[in-house]
C-alpha cells in the first residue's frame, strides 16, 4: 500500500510539475507571475479533446499550438507593452494575469460543448512495479514530464534561443545590450510556459476528469508549489511538486478526499512560513 | 576628415522631472577615440545608456550611420554596430567566461565566433585559462577584462565603455587603454569612453567635458588646456 | 479652510446613510442595496490594510468567511444569541488576522501576500472538510437576524453598521495612528528610523482589518440566511482586493464607488450571466490599463479636460 501511494504520488507530482515549471520558467525570465498558464493550458486540452475525432496526433498538436499562440500573443501584445510602460509592478500583473485567467476560463466554459471531459488514449496495457499495477499511459505521462525538464536544460545549453532566455533571466540590461530581443524572448518563453500548462492539463484529462475548474486548481496548486520550491527555480519546483504529489496521495489514503487538500494547503502554508524563499531558494529576488 | 558616424542633437533625458541631460549635442567620427569626462553625477552614464537605447530621450534625436535610431530598441542598435559596456552589472554572473564571450558575439555565426574568441584570448590570455570559470567568481580586474572582451567579441563599429577605470589600479587601467588604442589602430573601431578620472585623455583623440547634464567644452585631446578640466571638476 | 478640507470626510457617513431610503422601495432592489453594503465594508477594510497601510494581504475572503461561519457553527451547536454570534465572529476573525500576521511577519511582503492568498484558498477547503457542521459545498441555512428582526429592520441595521465602520476607518486614517499606517506604507524603514515600532502598528492594522472584515462576514450570513463554501472563496478575495483599485485607491470614496460598480453592474447584466466572468476578467484588465488611478480620478480628469475646453484653462486656474 505504501508503494501504491508512492507511485500515485509520483504520478500526481509529475503532472503537477508541468504547470509548476511553466510558472517557474516564465517568472525566471520575465519576472512576472503569470496566473493564466494553467487556464490557458486547460483551454488547449479542451481543444485537443474537441479535435480527437480527427486523430490523436493532430488533436494534440492543435492543443499545443493553441496554448502556445495564446501565451505568446498575450505576452507580446498585452504584457510587454505594459512592462515597458509601467515596469514590473507586482499588483498590476497580479490583477492583469488573473483577469486573463478569468477570461480564458470563461471562454472554456462557453466555447466547448461539455463542462467536464476526459481524454481517452488507446490502452497500452499495464506495467507491474513489484505487485502494483500501473497503467502504461501513466508511465508515459511521467516520462514526458521528466524528460521535458531535460529537454529544456538541453535547449538552454545548446541553442542560441535557449541561451538568450538564460541570459535574459540573469542580467536583463546586459541581455539587451548584447543584442537579444528580450521582448521576443519574453513572448517565446510565455508560449512555452503555456505549452507546459497544456501538457499538464492534457495528462490530467487522461488520468482524471478535466473540468472548466481544473485550470484554476492547477493554477493555484502549481503556482503555490512553485513558490514553495523557490519561485523561478525550475529544479526546486520539480522537487516540491513531487513532494506535494506524495502528500496528496497519502493524505487521500489516510484522511480521505475532503481532508486531502486541507492537509496539502496546511503543509504549504507551514513551509511558506518556515522557509519563505522556498526549499531551494529563489533565482530572483522579489 | 573621416565621415560622421554618430550624432546626437539636442538630447534631453529626464528621470521624472529631473533633467539629467539638457540639450546635449555630440558627434563622433569614424575611427575616433572620444573621451567623455566629467565629475560624478555629470550625466555620462545617462548619455551612454540613451545612445545604447536603454533610456528614451524626452527630446532630441540620435543618428548612427546616417540613420535615425532614436526610436530603435537596444538590440536593433547593437545589430547596426553600436554597443555599450555599462559601468556595472556588465556580465552574466552565473555563466562561464566562454558563454559570456559567446553572448558578446551574439550576431556572429558559429565559425566566426570561434575566431573572434581566439582574438579576445590573444588580447587577454588570462581569460583563456578560465574559460569554464563562472564570470561572477572572477576578480574585479578580470571581470572588467571579460566585459571589455565581450565588447571586442561583439565586433562592432562603435564601442562605448562606461567608466573603464572604476575600481582598477592605475597600472591596469593604463594597460587596458593601450590595448584599446592598439585595437583601434588595427581594426578602425570607434571608441567612446566615459571617465571620471582623466586617465583616458592619454589615448583619446577628442574630449567632451560634461557637467550637470550639459556639454561644457569639446577639445582636441592633445591641445587640451588643463585649466579647462580643473574648472569642470571644481566649478567655474 | 479646515471645514472645506474635511468636508468630503464629514459628508461620507451621510452619503452612505442616504440609501436607507430604499427601505421604501423594498423588494429585490432593496435586497441588492443591502448586499452592496456588505461589500462596501470589505472594500474599506481592504483599502485600510492593503492600500493605506501597504500590507500585501489577499485573504479578505478568509476573514470574511470566518466571521460568517462562526455564526453558522455557533447557531448549530449552541444557543447563544445572534448578537453574541456576530460579536464572536468578528473576534475570531480578528484573532485569525493577528495570528496570520504574527506567523508571517518575518517574511517579506511578497511571501506574506502569497501566504494570505493560500489562506483564501485553504478556508473553503476546510469548510468543505468540516461539512457535517458547516454544510460544506452544498451549503447551510441559518435563522438569521433578517428573520428575527424583519428584513427591513435588518437592512437598516446593515446600513447602520456600514456607516459606523466606514466612519471609524475614515476617522482612524486621520489620527496619529492612521498617519503612521500611511508612513509605514510609503517607507517602513523611515518609520522605523524615526523610532516608530512598525511591528506594533502593523499588528494593530491586521487586527482591526480582521475584526471589521469578520464583522462584515457575520452580517453577511445573517443577511443571506444561507451560505456555502463557494460563496466566499478566493475569487471573492480578488474582487474585494480590486474594489479600492476600481474606485480609486487614493480617494476616501474609492471603495464606495468600486463596490457599486462591482456589485451593481453585474446586476444589469444578469441576463447574460454565462459571460459574466469574461466581463469580470475584461474589466480587471481594462481598468488597470486605462484607469490606473480608478474611476473617480479617471472620470475627474475627463471632466476637467472637457471643462477646460469650454472654459479656457487660464480662468480655471484663477478661480481656484
Ligand atoms: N535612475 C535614476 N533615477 C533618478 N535619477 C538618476 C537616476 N540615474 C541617475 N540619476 C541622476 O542623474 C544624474 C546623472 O547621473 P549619471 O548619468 O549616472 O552620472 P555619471 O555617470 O556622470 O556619474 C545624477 O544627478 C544622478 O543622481
Ligand atoms: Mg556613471
Amino acid at each position: 500500500m505504501v508503494l501504491q501511494g508512492l507511485i500515485t504520488g509520483i504520478i500526481i507530482g509529475g503532472i503537477l510539475s508541468l504547470p509548476v515549471m511553466g510558472v517557474a520558467l516564465i517568472y525566471g525570465v520575465t519576472g512576472i507571475l503569470n496566473y493564466a498558464i494553467a487556464t490557458i493550458g486547460t483551454f488547449g486540452a479542451f481543444t485537443t479533446w474537441l479535435l480527437l475525432p480527427y486523430g490523436l496526433l493532430p488533436a494534440i498538436l492543435a492543443g499545443l499550438l493553441t496554448s502556445f499562440v495564446i501565451g505568446f500573443g498575450i505576452q507580446q501584445f498585452l504584457l510587454n507593452p505594459l512592462i515597458k510602460k509601467k515596469g514590473n509592478d507586482l499588483t498590476l500583473f497580479f490583477i492583469i494575469t488573473f483577469g486573463i485567467a478569468t477570461i480564458v476560463a470563461g471562454l472554456t466554459k462557453n466555447f466547448f460543448p461539455r463542462p467536464t471531459i476526459s481524454i481517452e488514449l488507446p490502452k497500452l496495457g499495464t506495467l507491474f512495479i513489484a505487485d502494483v499495477a500501473v497503467d502504461i499511459n501513466k508511465v508515459i505521462a511521467i516520462a514526458i514530464a521528466f524528460s521535458i525538464l531535460l529537454v529544456m536544460r538541453f535547449l538552454e545549453k545548446t541553442t542560441k534561443t535557449g541561451k538568450s532566455w538564460i541570459a535574459t533571466s540573469q542580467n536583463l540590461k546586459m541581455a539587451k545590450l548584447v543584442g537579444i530581443n528580450v521582448e521576443f524572448v519574453y513572448s517565446l518563453v510565455s508560449g512555452i510556459g503555456c505549452i507546459l500548462g497544456f501538457i499538464g492539463a492534457f495528462f490530467w484529462g487522461v488520468l482524471y476528469n478535466l473540468t472548466v475548474n481544473t485550470g484554476w486548481d492547477l493554477c493555484f496548486l502549481g503556482y503555490i508549489i512553485a513558490i514553495v520550491g523557490g519561485i523561478g527555480n525550475v529544479w526546486g519546483g520539480m522537487i516540491s511538486a513531487l513532494i506535494m504529489g506524495v502528500v496528496i496521495s497519502f493524505a487521500g489514503y489516510w484522511l480521505g478526499g475532503m481532508w486531502q487538500s486541507v492537509a496539502l494547503y496546511v503543509i504549504l502554508f507551514a513551509i511558506l512560513i518556515v522557509a519563505p524563499k522556498g526549499i531551494l531558494g529563489s533565482e530572483r529576488s522579489v | 576628415m573621416p565621415p560622421l558616424l554618430m550624432e546626437a542633437e539636442n538630447l534631453t533625458v529626464t528621470y521624472g522631472s529631473y533633467a539629467a541631460l539638457k540639450k546635449v549635442n555630440f558627434s563622433v567620427f569614424e575611427g575616433e577615440i572620444v573621451a567623455i569626462v566629467g565629475p560624478n553625477g555629470a550625466g555620462k552614464t545617462t548619455f551612454l545608456e540613451t545612445v545604447a537605447g536603454l533610456l528614451k530621450p524626452k527630446e532630441g534625436s540620435l543618428k548612427f550611420r546616417d540613420r535615425n535610431i532614436t526610436k530603435l530598441e537596444p538590440f536593433q542598435r547593437r545589430k547596426m554596430g553600436l554597443m555599450l559596456i555599462p559601468q556595472e552589472g556588465n556580465l552574466f554572473p552565473s555563466m562561464p567566461v566562454k558563454e559570456n564571450l559567446q553572448l558578446g558575439a551574439f550576431f556572429e555565426n558559429k565559425r566566426s565566433t570561434e575566431e573572434i574568441l581566439n582574438r579576445v584570448y590573444r588580447i587577454f590570455p588570462k581569460l583563456q585559462d578560465r574559460t569554464r570559470q563562472l564570470a561572477g567568481t572572477l576578480s574585479g580586474g578580470e571581470q572588467r577584462m571579460l566585459a571589455i572582451g565581450m565588447g571586442i567579441a561583439a565586433n562592432v563599429k562603435a564601442l562605448m565603455i562606461d567608466e573603464l577605470s572604476l575600481g582598477l589600479a592605475p597600472k591596469v587601467v593604463g594597460n587596458l587603454l593601450s590595448i584599446l588604442r592598439d585595437l583601434r589602430d588595427e581594426t578602425g573601431i570607434t571608441l567612446i569612453l566615459s571617465e571620471q578620472s582623466i586617465k583616458a585623455l592619454d589615448v583619446a583623440d577628442r574630449v567632451y567635458g560634461l557637467e550637470a547634464g550639459e556639454i561644457r567644452f569639446t577639445e582636441d585631446a592633445q591641445q587640451l588646456d588643463r585649466d579647462l578640466i580643473k574648472s569642470l571638476y571644481l566649478g567655474a | 479652510m479646515t471645514i472645506r478640507h474635511n468636508l468630503p470626510r464629514l459628508l461620507l457617513p451621510f452619503v452612505l446613510a442616504l440609501p436607507a431610503l430604499f427601505v421604501f422601495v423594498g423588494g429585490y432592489t432593496q435586497w441588492v442595496i443591502g448586499y452592496l453594503y456588505l461589500f462596501i465594508i470589505q472594500g474599506y477594510v481592504a483599502w485600510l490594510l492593503f492600500y493605506k497601510t501597504g500590507q500585501s494581504f489577499y485573504g479578505y475572503s478568509a476573514t470574511m468567511a470566518l466571521g460568517a461561519y462562526t455564526c453558522v457553527v455557533l447557531q448549530r451547536l449552541t444557543n447563544v444569541s445572534p448578537a453574541l454570534q456576530i460579536l464572536l465572529g468578528a473576534l475570531i476573525s480578528a484573532l485569525l488576522a493577528m495570528l496570520f500576521f504574527l506567523s508571517t511577519s518575518r517574511a517579506k511582503g511578497f511571501y506574506a501576500g502569497m501566504a494570505s492568498f493560500l489562506l483564501a484558498i485553504l478556508i473553503p477547503k476546510l469548510i468543505e472538510a468540516l461539512y457535517p457542521i458547516t454544510g460544506g459545498r452544498s451549503g447551510v441555512q441559518i435563522t438569521g437576524l433578517d428573520l428575527l428582526l424583519g428584513s427591513d429592520n435588518y437592512f437598516l441595521l446593515v446600513i447602520f453598521f456600514t456607516v459606523v465602520i466606514v466612519a471609524f476607518i475614515a476617522w482612524l486614517i486621520n489620527t496619529r495612528v492612521g498617519k503612521i499606517f500611511t508612513l509605514i506604507a510609503e517607507n517602513e524603514d523611515l518609520a522605523q528610523a524615526t523610532g516608530i515600532n512598525s511591528f506594533k502598528y502593523k499588528l494593530l492594522a491586521y487586527t482591526v482589518a480582521g475584526l471589521l472584515s469578520g464583522l462584515g462576514g457575520a452580517l453577511y450570513v445573517n443577511y443571506t440566511g444561507s451560505i456555502s463554501s463557494v460563496d466566499i472563496n478566493v475569487f471573492t478575495s480578488v474582487s474585494i482586493f480590486f474594489i479600492p483599485l476600481l474606485g480609486s485607491k487614493r480617494s476616501l470614496y474609492g471603495p464606495l464607488v468600486g463596490s457599486m460598480f462591482l456589485v451593481l453592474i453585474p446586476e444589469l447584466f444578469s441576463s447574460i450571466e454565462r459571460y459574466l466572468d469574461i466581463l469580470y476578467g475584461l474589466s480587471y484588465i481594462l481598468v488597470m490599463i486605462f484607469l490606473p488611478d480608478g474611476i473617480i480620478i479617471g472620470v475627474g480628469r475627463l471632466l476637467a479636460r472637457l471643462f477646460s475646453k469650454i472654459v479656457p484653462p487660464k480662468t480655471l486656474g484663477n478661480s481656484s
